[in-house]
């Protein structure tokens, strides 16, 4: 097993040099897909073997690696969701301009993979921050290689800034946690006390959930996800801001050795604000990537909503519910990872067939590109949770372990996680509404634009991508049994273990999940109805669409704020929408009406912009004291001379 | 089998039949409310007959997703039959009986009609759809408030021991069963698209919410969707007669409360129907709030009382 970690990580750190010393660039990918694979098998012949293979954690300072179960499930994950990402990125980089960018891509790619293998195998706090800090960097590398308009390089700036502010939180979470020698030891938290516990778990909180995309530390994900290439965006999508749950895990449920009640309502509370504000902010967006980035921060809310059952169920002694609820997030990590891939493909690959993602200058594409409107359509209705896919079964046991809080009380957590349990179906409401429109407007209707009239299907491998993404989204949504038990044994200081069946998920204290059934019964039922409709001997005759008589002119096509509209006024209060009129009249007639109307994040505005201008304020102070003119210079020396004489006559200088 | 599972089974079956009489029955009950004499309780019956004969017809530019939504609406309705037991009875139909299940297809059935609404690219079947979504947002935060109260005494979200855990009158004396009745009586408006959240009888594009995504249909589709609105009926006055109003624990008993439970209810959303004029669209979210608020007093009395 180790052999093949070392040869799979060997084969992948050659697959990223071959195209960076100008060797083909596509065989380079092909490589990097061998050499992730082989990492992949190793992660789950650990996850299912459950013998941790390599080194342990430890605290000093020797670089350590090795593979435990946690990591185990991450790396194959990481495998599923790179492999197809990578054949995706064979056919897709061709389009991306020069060939030096090409391999200038490919090469950064793999560089990222290792980075990313890199943070989970990593046993020693060096390692995991040097990593860490490499998978921050390269992304905002590969996105200037592809443009480096005005816009971008804003939008790479925010991003390196927000995530390097906050993830300080991270290096002092861990230095910390390594001077008590906390690294995969909890009794030694324990030891250190109260005080270094609140410490870590703050400084975690902030670093790990900058990364991850929590509100109100989010801003930089929606500026940087869409500027990237299209498989790049999924890889940061699916993979990058899990691993950031993934050091949140680590820290906060496994090393912590204590599990506060603040915690596990912190954790609800900010998994809701995310899970809220990440769809919420979405529904406004009238760009495809962009909205793709904003459902990343409400699936992180959904993850965290587990997370913090998963903690508060294990304090209060339900050791079987606290393993349902952190299967249920390590489900949703997976499932996301799953479709948010396969939804940033599709949009990569619409992007090469049309030009640009303007939500509202799309249309028609399922008829064009069967193939990828297909498995986008599956991915989209994954995400909105419904069944019988894989963002069903993993929303289904969330809703479950929250109700589950709330069942067992006592008040001062039943309520929050009634309340959490309340907004998480909202939250899957809102999620159905903004992905039925982005089907809608994209796959469905007519074309709005003649390019979306003449798209044609994309070569075989970017299909490839997109449809086997699609068929593991149902395969996770049917099977879920096959793999929840094992997710379940991976929850940190609980034993036991629940009762696997592969056909359902049953689980004492709610009526089950019969996935299969449902899958079957849906789809025969469906059929059968079909059959019995007998679409074949009465053909529909076609008939214009009603609209009161008149003809249906592009004029009359429902956009993307019009759908949203009922709710952003509903919701005006929170979204505190832009509207900009201007009418032009000449002689008496108006001879133009412009409407435009964004929504501004409020988050931006209330936390980011002060922050801003704080920090610029006290900036133009600072540069005062530095006039350049040797007598102030002299003056501030003599001055604190003074002040230094002053203190040791005092004896405050001991 | 017992003689009282056979009988749950064919009530369940017998509820695809008995569907439509619900609707039926409401029409019948407003039209004596309001004065007339109104059309027979077998009215839906005969309408589900004449447009069983009729040709389809499909909107031009339309595709897959316009022609597959009303047999999967009405598949994702038969599956919520089955999900619902009778009288606490359900028989394993392969299916299960988990109450976050039901919510589930009933997304299913509102994603594929709101698809639907976005192939024909109809501006009054958006609007509907639209507005549908939205209400949604509030009604299922509703719903899944309204079904944890209902799942507190029962300790599970199976709906057969929900509805046993809401048998007899003990259930009563305790405040959150009151607070969660308010709240399932909210949603039952919501989801059968009853006055004064959506107008059934409105025959005016702009005002419709469940009607506009069906507007395009004509024929066996048309059918199949206004059974599934009938089905809607069906399941959620079942639930709310086992759920939240008085029936006694066994199974003649309860089955015999159940048939009284329904036809009372069908008189109730008559008599609402009839006092209450259809409210603005924009003000159902406040309505539905003040429904979370109360279900979330429920929960809040009834873990405080647990604990006492």
């Amino acid at each position: 097993m180790t052999v093949l970690a070392l040869v799979g990580a060997a084969v992948l750190a050659a697959g990223g040099l071959l195209p960076a010393l100008g060797a083909r660039w596509r065989a380079g990918l092909a490589v990097q897909a061998a050499g992730i694979c082989m990492l992949g098998a190793t992660g789950l012949a650990v996850l299912l073997g459950g013998r941790p293979i390599g080194a342990g954690f430890h605290s000093s300072i020797a670089l350590g690696f090795g593979i435990d179960r946690l990591s185990g499930f991450f790396l194959a994950l990481l495998a599923v969701t790179s492999v197809p990402t990578l054949v995706f990125a064979r056919d897709y980089l061709t389009g991306v301009g020069s060939a030096g960018a090409a391999r200038g891509l490919a090469a950064l790619t793999g560089a990222f993979l290792l980075s990313l293998v890199g943070v989970l195998a990593a046993r020693d706090v060096v390692g995991f921050l040097a990593f860490w800090e490499l998978m921050t960097l390269i992304p905002a590398a590969a996105i200037l290689l592809t443009g480096r308009d005005r816009e971008v390089r804003g939008a790479v700036y925010a991003y390196l800034a927000i995530t390097h502010l906050g993830g300080a939180g991270v290096w002092v979470a861990l230095l910390t946690l390594a001077r008590e020698g906390g690294i995969g030891h909890p009794a030694a938290m324990v030891a250190a006390g109260g005080g270094a516990q609140t410490a870590v778990a703050i400084a975690a909180l902030v670093g790990f959930g900058t990364k991850a995309g929590l509100v109100p530390l989010h801003s930089w994900l929606p500026r940087a996800h869409p500027v990237a290439p299209a498989h790049l965006s999924a890889l940061m999508s699916g993979l990058m801001i899990k691993i950031a749950l993934y050091g949140l895990i680590r820290v906060e449920l496994e090393w912590l050795g204590a599990r506060p009640l603040w915690l596990g309502i912190a954790l609800l509370a900010l998994g809701l604000a995310s899970a809220l504000g990440g769809v919420l902010w979405a529904l406004t967006q009238h760009e495809l990537k962009r909205l793709l980035a904003y459902h990343s921060i409400e699936n992180v809310g959904i993850i965290v909503l587990g997370l913090g059952a998963s903690l508060l169920l294990a304090r209060a002694g339900h050791g079987l519910w606290a393993q349902i609820a952190f299967a249920a997030a390590l489900l949703h990590i997976a499932n996301h990872a799953i479709f948010k891939a396969l939804l940033f493909l599709g949009a990569g690959s619409f992007q090469r067939a049309v030009g640009r993602l303007e939500l509202d200058h799309l249309g028609g594409l399922l008829r064009r590109m069967p193939w990828t409107g297909g498995a986008f359509l599956l991915g989209s209705m994954a995400i909105a949770g419904l069944p019988p896919l894989n963002g069903f079964a993993s929303e289904w046991l969330t809703l479950q372990s929250l109700l589950h809080v709330s069942l067992f009380g006592p008040l001062g957590v039943a309520l929050p996680g009634a309340v959490a349990l309340a907004g998480l179906a909202a939250t899957a409401a809102l999620a159905l509404l903004c992905f039925v429109k982005v089907v809608g407007l994209v796959l469905l209707g007519r074309p709005r634009r003649p390019e979306c009239a003449m798209a044609v299907e994309r070569p075989a491998g970017m299909r490839f991508a997109v449809v086997s993404l699609a068929g593991l989204c149902v395969a996770l949504g049917v099977l879920p049994g096959l793999v929840v038990p094992t997710l379940a044994g991976l929850a940190p200081g609980v034993h036991g273990h629940p009762a696997g069946d592969a056909s359902a998920l049953a689980i004492p204290g709610t009526g089950g999940l019969r996935t299969v059934g449902l899958a079957v019964a849906l789809i025969v039922l469906t059929a059968l109805l079909t059959r019995a409709r007998g679409h074949r001997r009465l053909a529909p005759a076609v008939a214009p669409t009603w609209a009161c008589g008149q003809d249906v002119v592009p004029e009359l096509e429902w956009t993307s704020s019009g759908f949203t509209k009922p709710l952003r006024l509903v919701l005006e209060g929170l979204l505190r929408p832009h509207r900009e009129l201007e009418v032009v009249e000449r002689g008496g007639m108006t001879q133009l009406i412009r409407y435009s109307s964004h929504t501004p994040s409020l988050v931006d505005r209330v936390l980011y912009e002060p922050a801003v201008r704080f920090g610029l304020r006290g900036a133009a102070f600072a540069r005062r004291l530095q006039s350049g003119n040797v007598r102030t210079y002299a003056g501030y020396l003599l001055a604190l001379m003074i002040v230094m004489i002053a203190l040791a006559a005092a004896g405050a200088l001991g | 089998m017992s003689s009282s599972a056979l009988i749950a089974v064919a009530a369940q079956l017998g509820g695809v039949a008995l569907a439509p009489l619900l609707p039926g029955l409401v029409q019948t009950a407003k039209a004596r409310l309001q004065g007339r004499r109104g059309p027979s309780p077998l009215q839906p019956y005969r309408t589900l007959r004449r447009l069983w004969s009729k040709s389809s017809v499909a909107p031009a530019g339309t595709g897959a997703v316009y022609r597959v939504a009303p047999p999967l609406i009405a598949a994702c309705m038969l599956i919520a039959l089955a999900l619902v037991p009778i009288a606490g009875r359900g028989p394993d139909l392969g299916v299960g009986h988990d109450a976050l299940v039901l919510v589930g297809m009933l997304a299913l059935a509102r994603f594929a009609a709101a698809a639907a609404a976005w192939d024909t690219g109809n501006g009054f079947a958006l609007m509907g759809a639209a507005r549908d979504a939205m209400i949604a947002v509030f009604g299922e935060a509703l719903l899944v408030l309204a079904l944890l109260v209902a799942a507190l005494p029962a300790r599970s979200t199976d709906l057969r021991s929900m509805a046993a855990a809401a048998a007899g009158g003990h259930v009563w004396g305790q405040a959150a069963h009151w607070c969660g009745a308010i709240a399932f009586l909210l949603v039952v408006l919501v989801e059968t698209g009853r006055q004064p959240i959506d107008n059934p009888d409105t025959h005016l594009e702009l005002t419709m919410i469940h009607e506009g995504p069906l507007l395009e249909y004509a024929g066996r589709d048309l059918a199949y969707l206004q059974w599934a609105a009938a089905a809607r009926h069906w399941v959620m006055l079942v639930l709310g007669a086992q759920l939240f109003l008085p029936h006694p624990a066994g199974f003649a008993g309860a089955l015999a409360a159940l048939v009284v439970a329904g036809l009372a209810q069908c008189l109730g959303l008559a008599v609402i129907e009839t006092a209450q004029a259809k409210m603005r669209v924009l003000r159902v979210p406040a309505l539905l709030g003040l429904g979370c608020a109360v279900a979330l007093a429920g929960v809040a009395t009834a873990i405080a009382g647990l604990a006492a």
